[in-house]
């Protein structure tokens, strides 16, 4: 788990590169790559529960291109984010969703 | 350019739903033909225009028409750069919500807003997504779509796990495999659930060769942990897919990978009143089409995965051929020319043996497509070239021809149809490589039978690369170890990325060897043979290696033997080691002195006897 340093074909000079953004899950600061999703910063990390179920049971993603809807985070207190497809941005909050997920309001 | 309507309406020539393989061929047709992109809006859910293709790192199939032997992500790239310069509209992060009576409903991501638009014509190009499997804890985390582990290994560079388990040997969870163990992951098994393997056979030796087990016959049973995989069970099954009662084996992976095919997404096929059928051959429901990939609404058209689960060659296609219909309605102009001929390029691509099921499928379309008139027969392997040769281990037909295109001295031939099992001509053969490097299905070996021993090239996409010299371990086509061996040289290819590795393997055995592994990475030659001086297995086959044969001299290099116990534990490992890689038995080998004090010998004790001190005293 992790970042890839070094492969036979791809160029990953990026997963080394020092520009970088920070956000936050679960009140913890994550260090991201700037072409990172939500859900790729957070697998680098080593973090793969997303979620829980209304029965309380564990979610991470499933089809990394937004059709699963099985990476549901709650990204700023807006739940139903799905965290494949959603770019990193420095700052925000992401949380893991519980159940459906409660919006505030 | 997008035209404003009233109502806040945006209005477009044609809207292409799908920045894919298909959409964007698709869309070129159409900028290409109207000669004008503006009037073309390409929308995607995506980040980056190009589907799947930014995830593929192996090089494609076909013919270089349709950039055979490029790898998938150089494919997207080229075409959204071809898009881009034609001045097509891409409206990323951008889901269309919805087709209505009235209007289409895109929903930006970015901007968090909803707009509208209405279009003259519609392709739909959504694509597949991925099939589910029902086992015990199938939502686990760690159990992921095998696409989507391609998405975040090789788009993102972040790996889910180390150990991998892949359900599925169709070519997805093949090539999946192979990504996974160039990327430094292990592959534990591939379980497939039928008795035979479904993908590509050149995809699977591509695996087997590096020791990775195909269980025909099994499927996962369940998934174990907590709160995230940590094993999973799996069993043989029965002619019905059930479970045999004493078969389960519980095997200890942190990631299960799904690959157990794709389902078109054709909601919004649906949505415009196109007939939806379900076709099992096709990947389930589809869209119903004519052979110019129109659906039973005039306007929309589909092409690639969507309107049948197949390959990105095919996908591309069919967008040409819908793309070219549309211009021609918006244009006037008589396109047939162009149609018909990416109609006859798709009858090539479907005629081998794995477009039996597409064919099948479109029957039920009434559309048909023919089959055979290709090339079937494996030729025979020279048995011992004296000259470098390439021999072809692509035995069956599959519509790929790289091999016969690249080749210098036009000695290797497909027999007139892109389906045939390629020949090499033997008197026109160089032994060049230039095929080894460009066959996508890495199926293509050298050969040479020397005086002294037997060379065998073989593509090579791994890292480290090989050190000339350094000694290895030779496995055969299904990764077991069948004699120890030595990097000839090495043929770096920085431009295409597979280089070729040239082994020393014993003769007679160039049929036989078709992958190595590095002595140094296996666990036995770290092993140590001098306890006191920690001098490893790996530390004295690098001496022998190099030139140094002999016990005393290893022994001043290496200290071995010059520790406390004074070479018991290890002279015998040594001079076994020292005859095994010479090939001198033991019995003849020199044994090297043993020199006084057997054992350590306090100097405290000497001195007395020296000085005549009792030792009673």
């Amino acid at each position: 788990m992790g970042r890839l340093v070094e492969h036979p074909i791809l160029d990953v000079k990026s997963s080394t590169s020092k520009a970088h953004v920070v956000f936050y899950f679960e009140g913890q600061p994550i260090c991201a790559l700037p072409s990172d999703t939500i859900a790729s910063a957070l697998i680098a990390n080593g973090i793969d529960i997303f979620g829980f179920t209304e029965h309380n049971h564990a979610r991470g993603f499933f089809c990394a291109i937004g059709k699963c809807s099985s990476c549901l985070v709650e990204v700023d207190g807006i739940p139903n984010v799905r965290s494949c497809i959603t770019p990193v941005r420095d700052g925000i909050n992401v949380r893991r969703q519980e159940g459906r997920g409660k919006p505030k309001w | 350019m997008v035209d404003n309507e009233a109502g806040g309406r945006k209005h477009v020539d044609a809207i292409v739903i799908g920045a894919g393989p298909a959409g964007l061929c698709g869309a070129i047709a159409i900028a290409e033909s109207i000669g004008d992109g503006t009037k073309v809006l390409v929308v995607d859910e995506g980040i980056e225009p190009g589907g799947q293709l930014p995830k593929q790192t192996h090089k494609f199939f076909g013919h270089e028409g349709f950039y055979a032997s490029v790898r998938g992500f150089e494919i997207g790239k080229r075409l959204v750069d071809k898009a881009k310069e034609l001045g097509i509209d891409f409206l990323m992060q951008t889901t269309l919500a919805g087709i209505y009576e009235d209007s289409i409903v895109a929903y930006d991501r970015n901007s968090n807003s909803v707009s509208e638009y209405t279009a003259d014509y519609i392709l739909i190009a959504t694509g597949a997504s991925e099939r589910f499997l029902l086992f015990k804890n199938n939502t686990l985390p760690g159990v992921y779509g095998a696409g989507a582990v391609q998405t975040l290994m090789n788009q993102y560079k972040v790996m889910p796990g180390k150990s991998f388990l892949i359900i599925g040997a169709g070519n997805i969870g093949l090539i999946v495999a192979y990504q996974l163990l160039q990327a430094g992951a292990k592959v534990k098994a591939i379980v497939e659930a039928t008795s035979k393997i479904g993908g590509y056979m050149v995809h699977a030796n591509k695996i087997m060769r590096l020791g990775v087990p195909i269980l025909l016959n099994h499927t996962i049973i369940s998934a174990l942990g907590e709160d995230r995989v940590e094993g999973a069970i799996i069993a043989q099954v029965d002619g019905k897919f059930k479970p045999i009662p004493g078969t389960e084996k519980e095997i200890t992976v942190d990631t299960i990978c799904l690959a157990v095919g794709l389902q078109p997404s054709v909601e919004l096929v649906a949505q415009t009143g196109g007939e939806i059928r379900y076709i099992s051959e096709l990947g389930g429901y589809v869209p119903v089409r004519d052979e110019n990939m129109k659906t039973t609404v005039d306007n929309v058209y589909v092409a690639g995965d969507l309107s049948g689960i197949e390959e990105a060659s095919t996908a591309m296609i069919e967008g040409y051929i819908a793309g070219y219909n549309i211009a021609q309605k918006i244009t006037g102009k008589d396109l047939s020319e162009k149609i018909t001929d990416m109609k006859n390029e798709l009858v090539e691509f479907r005629k081998g043996p794995f477009a039996a099921k597409v064919r099948e499928g479109l029957k039920k379309m009434g559309i048909s497509f023919p089959s055979g008139g290709y090339r079937e027969e494996i030729q025979q392997i020279p048995s011992s070239p004296s000259k470098l040769k390439a021999v072809i281990e692509c035995p069956q037909a599959i519509p790929c021809n790289p091999c016969e295109t690249s080749c210098p001295t036009g000695a290797i031939n497909t027999g007139g149809n892109i389906n045939g099992v390629p020949q090499v001509d033997y008197e026109k053969c160089t032994g060049c490589g230039i095929c080894v490097t460009k066959c996508p299905g890495l199926a293509i070996f050298l050969m040479q039978q020397r005086e002294e021993h037997s060379i065998v090239g073989i593509p090579y996409e791994f890292l480290p690369i090989p050190e000339k010299g350094s000694s290895v371990k030779l496995l055969d086509k299904n990764g077991k170890y069948v004699a120890d061996g030595q990097i000839d040289r090495v043929m770096i290819n920085r431009k295409e990325k597979t280089h070729i590795v040239f082994l020393k393997v014993p003769k007679g055995m160039e049929g036989v060897v078709r992958h190595f592994e590095m002595s140094t990475a296996s666990e036995e030659s770290q092993a140590y043979i001098c306890r006191c001086e920690e001098v490893s297995r790996n530390d004295v086959e690098k001496l022998i290696d190099a030139g140094i044969t002999d016990y005393e001299e290893i022994r001043r290099v290496l200290r071995i033997g010059m520790g406390p116990c004074g070479g018991k534990t290890c002279r015998s490992v040594v001079l076994q080691i020292i005859s095994e890689k010479t090939g001198v038995p033991i019995s003849e080998s020199r044994l090297g002195a043993f020199r006084p004090p057997v054992i350590p010998l306090p100097i405290d004790a000497i001195v007395r006897y020296a000085k005549g001190v009792d030792t009673d005293e």
